[in-house]
């Protein structure tokens, strides 16, 4: 009972700081989000059908990121565009280095959902009169995308988890105000029980919501 | 811009490089041969274990690395004792790994469809021998490639320990780094060598994916 006398009371000094560290976390993965799923969006593409050289060249960015750790992706720019003559905020840096990530694993999800579809589906859209364009466009992608609807939300819930590295390069997000409070309040365990609870929660919400959304789209239309 | 920074720091970031594959080699081992277990309990125990692995996958996966190292780093110290930091880190490696794969296996293994299960029970066969001869062959088909993606990660999230101070690969970066400000040469001959590392893995999952599209 003193124990969680004490948590409460730990809790609701740290109340103000976990607000704002939970705001700069929910702000990194609501910039990091778009800018991967539109990366993808991009890289997808020009890996697929794009002339062999732009194949290559996009392969290999999706081999190396995914075949790298984010924390060092992170570092390199962080510490290696200061060389070039850039000076972009912490925030910002650890917000390109995972979406630059994300987006190599997404492109990666968006190509295994295109190539899923059976190459008879093409064949019948083509005989059909459909241009590759239209075919694309009318039947291949509308069934890709409902495939790929889970795997895309797990992907980004992976994306929430790794908001968490940018406290490496000092951006005050919820890791990093368990870092700091530490020093402050001279409690450790407490404090990272409130730091864990609140990712759970976070990451739990939003798998639900992806799933809701997941299931409701497939009613409508699957 | 010439690469001799990396060439001279060289031996010292392999000497980290080699922890990184320590380090690698026991969070794989342990964190899977745990993760085996609790799958395989989780399909063969009453309803109260079942919820309380169930628990246990839930809470881990919905946290991240970072945190889940951080608590392990004080939560030793805090109940008492008196552990290395790369012991307390590691610890909390193969625990966070070990959910992952606990949860992979037990996806496997509930995949297998229930009437096989009740056609061997109805030829007299024992639990044990439906698991090993019935379950387990078709569920490690399906296991395979997700586990070895899942240890690929692990591999690459070694380099996290490096934030709370332990002496490896990324860290042996750092700290190179701040000697000598060559930030590009040191981090992407590091990363090549993680990608050394690494790559080998993922062409292995990538074979084992196109196996298991075939047999379906």
């Amino acid at each position: 009972m003193d124990f969680l006398v004490n948590l409460l009371a730990i809790w609701a000094r740290l109340y103000p700081s976990l607000v704002s560290g939970f705001a700069v976390t929910i702000s990194v993965a609501l910039a990091a989000i778009p800018l991967a799923l539109l990366g993808a969006l991009l890289l997808t593409p020009l890996r697929m059908w794009g002339g062999s050289i732009i194949h290559a060249v996009t392969g290999a960015y999706i081999e190396f990121m995914r075949n790298t750790p984010l924390l060092l992706q992170i570092y390199l720019i962080y510490f290696g565009l200061p060389l070039l003559g850039l000076y972009p905020s912490e925030f910002m840096c650890g917000v390109i280095g995972i979406a630059m990530q994300h987006a190599a694993f997404l492109a990666e999800i968006y190509r295994g959902g295109i190539e899923s579809i059976s190459q008879r589906q093409w064949d019948a859209a083509r005989a059909m009169g459909m241009t590759w364009a239209k075919a694309l466009r009318n039947v291949i992608l509308p069934q890709a995308g409902l495939r790929i609807l889970g795997p895309i939300g797990n992907q980004l819930i992976i994306l929430v988890k790794d908001t968490s590295l940018v406290s490496a390069i000092g951006v005050v997000d919820l890791t990093m105000v368990g870092k700091v409070s530490i020093e402050r309040l001279a409690v450790t365990l407490e404090i990272f029980l409130a730091i864990a609870l609140i990712y759970l929660a976070l990451t739990g919400v939003l798998g639900a919501v992806l799933r809701i959304i997941e299931r409701r789209v497939l009613e409508r239309i699957g | 811009m010439t690469p001799n920074v990396l060439i001279n720091n060289l031996p010292y970031l392999l000497k980290g490089a080699l922890v990184t594959l320590e380090l690698s080699v026991v969070v794989l081992i342990a964190g899977n041969l745990l993760g085996l277990v609790i799958g395989i309990v989780a399909t063969s125990v009453g309803r109260i274990g079942q919820s309380l692995i169930t628990a246990y996958i839930f809470v881990l996966r919905g946290i991240p690395i970072l945190v889940i190292m951080l608590l392990g780093y004080y939560a030793f110290p805090a109940l008492g004792y008196r552990v290395p930091a790369y012991v307390a880190v590691g610890v909390a490696q193969i625990i966070y790994v070990s959910a992952f794969v606990a949860e992979i296996v037990r996806s496997a293994i509930l995949s297998v469809p229930s009437g096989q299960i009740a056609a061997a029970r109805s030829l007299g066969m024992r639990r044990f021998s439906i698991l090993k001869e019935i379950v387990l062959p078709q569920a490690t088909r399906i296991a395979i490639p997700p586990l070895l993606n899942n240890s690929l990660t692990a591999i690459k999230q070694t380099s996290y320990v490096s934030v709370v101070g332990v002496w490896e690969l990324t860290y042996a970066a750092r700290e190179v780094v701040e000697r000598t400000l060559a930030s590009f040469q040191i981090f992407l001959g590091v990363m090549a060598i993680y990608f050394i590392i690494c790559y080998p893995l993922s062409l292995l999952a990538r074979r084992w994916e196109r196996r298991a599209a075939v047999v379906q």
